[in-house]
């Protein structure tokens, strides 16, 4: 069915590896999960719909909006806080991911663009089989 | 969600299997059983065969726990929106006493997301090390059981407003919904699994085709057969055993 997507890159700066899944490409290039899957690497606050908070590490954010976190602070509705190695928060249940305030917003959605559109069109940079490269080219 | 029934336990699609693995549920110990970590569904069974399982669009969240600050084991914590099912509920300690009127597990509705009804359920397995892999296999289990309910209307493909698109378009003989072909000239990482899958079977039958050549003298075709039983009947036939006994090599 659907893959999981890439392993992140350890480094906070840089795109975001670009999931393998043709479908997970296209859900991410059409919506606003680009701009969360840029996050990757940076510490975030994610608000549940069922009240509760966590804080932590994005390791990965899906199409779904299926988000990984780590070294988590987590917060209850009660307002109880429970440390939490790793944390993976359904994307049904999210109902907003705070952008920390140094991410400049436009740069992160632009880079992860380009990322899925270098993957598009490795064939006809001179990567893979000579029969795929555009006839434009 | 169904609590201490008897129930098969799961032989497909089991990502991960953790015997010794005591369930605590709403604080409640049931016991020491296996716990199986299916595409399907999550389940737990105990020793005598009584168990429960678990919808994953019912599962808000799952987490591996390390602090014995907070709870003396180190475990697995997985949180369920809403309640147990009917069967139950005498014993079980109520998380919620302010949400009441839904007593069933609704897995498609919101409902339960609204009154914020929870379940949380902790896995404790004896071997602590074994919670990486079992994190990681609810996550790739979650993972395909994404929200059918998905409001978001940018996920229907009909959409023109997309600049790649438009460039594209020329290369694409006649699909509206672009985003979910590409052409060839995409190149091989825009392939999925399955993608990847056929072309390498493709190539396989290309290779070998061209090596067919060598073996006219009527040597080895079975070998042939094996790789294209899974859909290219036309060729699987014409590799048949010495069919190709008296074909000229040049005929390739």
């Amino acid at each position: 069915m659907e893959s999981q997507g890439n392993e992140p890159q350890p480094s906070g700066h840089g795109p975001a590896e670009v999931t393998s899944s043709l479908r997970e490409r296209t859900i991410a290039e059409n919506s606003m999960v680009i701009l969360l899957q840029g996050l990757q690497g940076q510490v975030t606050t994610v608000d549940l719909k069922n009240e509760s908070t966590a804080r932590g590490r994005v390791v990965n954010v899906d199409a779904f909006m299926n988000i990984r976190l780590k070294d988590v602070l987590y917060r209850d509705r009660k307002a109880q806080l429970t440390r939490l190695q790793e944390l993976f928060i359904t994307g049904r249940n999210v109902r907003y991911v705070h952008i920390p305030d140094h991410i400049d917003i436009m740069k992160t959605i632009e880079s992860q663009l380009a990322k899925i559109h270098r993957v598009r069109n490795f064939a006809s940079q001179g990567g893979g089989r000579k029969e795929y490269t555009k006839k434009t080219k | 969600m169904v609590l201490l029934r008897n129930l098969p336990t799961p032989t497909e699609g089991v990502r991960h299997e953790q015997a010794e693995t005591t369930a605590v549920l709403d604080g409640q110990k049931l016991g020491c059983g296996t716990l199986y970590v299916a595409e399907t569904r999550l389940s737990w069974f105990d020793g005598s065969g009584m168990g429960f399982s678990l919808d994953y669009p019912t599962i808000g969240l799952h987490a591996i726990s390390r602090d014995v600050s907070a709870y003396p084991q180190e475990h697995l914590y997985v949180m369920v929106n809403g309640k147990l099912g009917d069967e139950n509920e005498a014993e079980m300690a109520e998380k919620a006493p302010d949400d009441e009127e839904d007593d069933s597990i609704s897995s498609g509705g919101d409902d339960d997301d609204e009154e914020g009804t929870i379940t949380e359920i902790r896995f404790v397995p004896s071997d602590k090390a074994a919670l990486d892999s079992m994190f990681s296999a609810m996550c790739e289990c979650q993972a395909l059981h994404p929200d059918p309910e998905d409001d978001d209307s940018d996920n229907d493909f009909e959409g023109e407003e997309y600049d790649v698109e438009e460039a594209e378009k020329h290369q694409i003989h006649g699909h509206a919904d672009i985003p979910t072909f590409y052409t060839c000239d995409e190149g091989l990482s825009a392939l999925t699994q399955e993608g990847q899958a056929t072309l390498e079977r493709l190539e396989g039958m290309l290779a070998q085709s061209v090596a067919q050549q060598y073996h006219m003298a009527g040597v080895r075709t079975e070998e042939a057969n094996a790789e294209f039983e899974d859909g290219m009947e036309v060729d699987a036939a014409a590799l048949e055993a010495g069919q190709f006994e008296d074909a000229d090599v040049d005929h390739w």
